[in-house]
């Protein structure tokens, strides 16, 4: 590694790569930031671009905008209540509460700070052990991805706010949707009703959109009493106090580890890991009963977790050449056509270009903070904005995202369908993000359970037999026990249980 | 009345004619049927630039992914066939998905332009598997012990995996997975023992390639014997990618792509770039590929009926 470094620098550190990063971080943001447009389909604008740019210059872009788009859609999830991608899904249940108490400036210090650690988190992981890593991640075939789902939608129960019953509904709602389209496992088409749009199934993007999006512009246009004023929520950007950092500094930590890993591993990606750092965080702070009405914790582990994936994933992709998500799998395609082609032979045949990876990965994690500080001024003023203004454009780029994903009219339908439900769900106080769970996850759970029948001849205990699962389930039940636990310890200490009671 | 139809007509026909000389005069929109970042993507964004160069007109890669292909495929099948909509179809799509199930286009909606790359099949086993030769693979299979991986049913690695089942009268648990790269990954961990898909699969993720499903030997991996060679049954599996119209094209358009894609396909750039990413160009001009194109289409209809995979 070391001995490749100067190459590797002059290899990155040319102005064309440092022009592309800068180019890259500024995009990476804007489609993070645009609801609907995420960080897949930044990646399918510039690919286009790339091909005119030398390899380092193109890999510049695709890191960059990789890494910021992930941090972009937390600016929109705090602000006005959408997550801008679908990765900051977690990031709304804290982040709008707190715009609202008027924190939104310190929302989104906390967002950039710690998207900034989760990305150098995951990118230190890949410098030091990819290899090593990349090996680790094969251990979990079919079995043990299904012990990995199962443990991640254990998460429903943490961002299920108010009702335990209408979150569990919620993400049955999202299993459902998740489930319409061709089976993998026989190739025949379900729940397409002789309809043949549906017949590809429902695509995330114009799902999410619908459910956050949409709804709030239907949820603003119902509620709001003043359209033309100006929106209340002040932007800008604020770091929190020393002493409020030094007290989450174990939440930094903690959700750095789970987004590298669940970057690492198959089957679940970031916007689950987001979740599952999310209940990890409310499980363990001392201020669990703050979650969900603006805790920064809340926005501490989504973004960093989010982020953090960004370099696990990574980790299987150039090591291995097998993408972790559908935005590495872009990524994969884009450094293939410019022949990089990610695999067992890329470290050993080109480790000057992958080192070069490695720096420009690095900048671009950089650029997070300094386009996340210069940005926050301008959104302010976009903020500024009456909501019969802001709602509209929301609602616009909310169609162009829906449509772009795959190119289908369909899709329309679904944003506004989508919308329409959420809309109903929300005034009947259901939680949205057990839906967004339930989708990206139900599929994934099924296919897994099934592939695992098949290996164990339909014997389901025969799961067990694989360590890794056998660790995971037991941690299913451990967390899934865990209110009941902490209840029983503090009615044998004798003093209330207003701990446990906030846990539903 | 007549008069003026006649005359819109050859109003119409004298703005058409010199349009039809002057193809390509606007971009020209891809339709690629899989998701950006995916092999047929990545085939497909492989011969984009070199065509681009040679018909002098934008190629604009639009992805509409979806049910193995398919709605790509049914979009790009109710086009104008004005030569502005193109496809970049694989075989799956092309000749075995509309055997599977219903659907609006069938052999006759396409015209083949050219096939730009062609993978030889290969049996594979992981680098560290105890089956290091195809007669220990098929003896432990003939045990019942071998699982393979692979896409759906009906996809090639299926359709691969029953014609080993069947030619060599043994038992194959056959594990579906969501795509190449996943299938690679079970095998690569030894989740699951083999995998029959593009020899291509072997470099690139480090899998041990046991026998081509071919008479001749791979030429992007001469070491590896074909099944012939090792005394199998004669089991002939490929997978190609190839440049679509839509029926109906005119022959003017149609000849215009087909020398095109012929110079793109053959360039020297484009062959080393195709190569880089592990990928086996082979080109086919129209004809041949029309008849290679027809002939599987047919073919498939028989070998599902055989091997029980029937449309619902």
């Amino acid at each position: 590694m070391i001995e490749h470094l100067p190459e590797a620098m002059s290899l990155a550190f040319s102005w064309h790569a440092l022009l592309a990063v800068l180019a890259g971080s500024v995009v990476g943001v804007v489609v993070g930031v645009l609801p609907g447009l995420g960080s897949a389909l930044g990646l399918v604008m510039v690919l286009p671009i790339t091909f005119g740019l030398e390899p380092a210059a193109a890999i510049a872009v695709l890191v960059s905008v990789y890494a910021c788009s992930i941090y972009g859609g937390s600016v929109s999830a705090i602000l006005i209540n959408v997550p801008g991608t679908p990765q900051s899904a977690a990031t709304v249940i804290d982040g709008y509460p707190m715009a609202q108490q008027g924190k939104a400036a310190l929302a989104l210090g906390w967002a950039t700070v710690g998207s900034f650690i989760g990305g150098m988190f995951s990118l230190v992981l890949l410098v030091l052990t990819a290899p090593q890593l990349a090996k680790f991640s094969l251990n979990f075939g079919p079995i043990e991805t299904f012990a990995l789902i199962l443990f991640a939608m254990t998460t429903i129960a943490w961002v299920s706010h108010g009702s335990m019953v209408k979150g569990v509904l919620a993400s049955l709602i999202g299993v459902f949707l998740g489930l319409v389209g061709p089976d993998q496992m026989t190739g025949q088409i379900r729940f397409d009703f002789d309809f043949f749009a549906l017949s590809g199934g429902f695509a995330l993007v114009p799902v999410l959109i619908g459910i956050f999006a949409m709804s709030e512009v239907l949820i603003q246009a119902a509620f709001l009493k003043d359209a033309s004023a100006p929106t209340v929520i002040e932007g800008g950007f604020k770091l929190a106090p020393w002493h409020e950092w030094c007290i989450r500094w174990k939440t930094f930590l903690r959700s750095s580890v789970i987004g590298s890993f669940i970057g690492i591993l198959p089957g679940t990606g970031a916007t689950a890991a987001a979740f599952i750092a999310y209940a990890d965080a409310k499980r363990n702070s001392p201020r669990t009963g703050n979650f969900g009405h603006g805790e920064p914790e809340g926005v501490v582990a989504s973004e960093t977790a989010n982020n953090a994936v960004s370099g696990g994933a990574m980790i299987p992709m150039l090591a291995l050449g097998i993408p972790g998500d559908g935005v590495t799998a872009i990524m994969m395609g884009a450094l293939t056509i410019h022949g990089i082609v990610p695999g067992v032979r890329l470290f050993s045949d080109q480790p000057a270009l992958v080192t070069s990876i490695f720096l420009l990965f690095f900048l671009a994690n950089f650029l997070i903070l300094i386009v996340g500080a210069a940005g926050a001024g301008l959104y302010a003023r976009l903020l500024r904005a009456p909501m019969s203004l802001l709602m509209p454009a929301v609602a616009l780029l909310s169609f162009v995202g829906a449509y772009a994903t795959r190119s289908a009219p369909f899709d329309f339908t679904v944003a506004i369908v989508a919308g329409v439900v959420g809309f109903l769900l929300r005034l009947n106080g259901f939680p949205l993000a057990p839906i967004i769970i339930g989708f990206i996850l139900g599929r994934p759970l099924e296919m897994s359970l099934r592939q695992g029948l098949v290996m164990t001849d339909q014997n389901f205990f025969a799961f067990a037999l694989s360590p890794i699962a056998a660790v995971l389930f037991a941690l299913t039940v451990v967390v899934l026990l865990h209110p009941v636990i902490t209840k029983c310890i503090s009615a044998l200490r004798g003093n209330g249980s207003d701990s446990a009671k906030e846990m539903n | 009345m007549i008069k003026r139809i006649f005359g819109a007509a050859l109003a119409a026909t004298v703005i058409a004619l010199p349009a039809v000389a002057e193809y390509p005069d606007k971009d020209i929109k891809l339709i690629v049927p899989y998701g950006a970042g995916g092999g047929t993507d990545t085939a497909a964004r492989l011969i984009q630039p070199h065509l681009e160069k040679v018909l002098g007109s934008n190629l604009i890669v639009v992805n509409m992914p979806g049910a193995g292909g398919t709605i790509g495929a049914t979009n790009f099948a109710q086009t104008k066939a004005d030569g502005y909509t193109l496809a970049f179809l694989p075989a799956g799509t092309a000749v075995v998905q509309p055997h599977l199930r219903k659907l609006q286009y069938n052999e006759s909606s396409f015209e083949p332009v050219c096939r730009t790359i062609q993978e030889p099949v290969a049996i594979m086993v992981g680098p560290e598997s105890e089956y290091t030769t195809l007669d220990k693979l098929m003896a432990a299979a003939k045990a019942g012990k071998v699982s393979a991986a692979g896409s759906a049913p009906g996809s090639f690695p299926h359709i691969g995996a029953v014609l080993v089942q069947k030619n060599y009268d043994v038992k194959i648990k056959y594990v579906p997975h969501e795509g190449g790269a996943k299938s690679a990954r079970s095998v690569l961990g030894g989740k699951v023992d083999m995998l029959v898909d593009n020899i291509g699969l072997a470099a690139k993720f480090g899998i041990k390639a046991l026998a081509v499903l071919s008479d001749k030997r791979a030429k992007s991996m001469p070491d590896v014997p074909t099944i012939d060679e090792l005394g199998g049954p004669p089991i002939r599996l490929s997978i190609w990618w190839g440049l679509f119209a839509p029926a109906g094209t005119s022959a003017a358009v149609l000849d215009k792509l087909a020398s095109a894609c012929a110079e793109a396909g053959t360039s020297s750039a484009y062959i080393s770039s195709v190569k880089a990413a592990n990928k086996t160009p082979n080109f086919l001009g129209a004809g041949k590929f029309k008849a290679l194109f027809l002939e599987q289409y047919k073919a498939n209809a028989t070998l599902f009926q055989e091997i029980g995979l029937k449309k619902k």
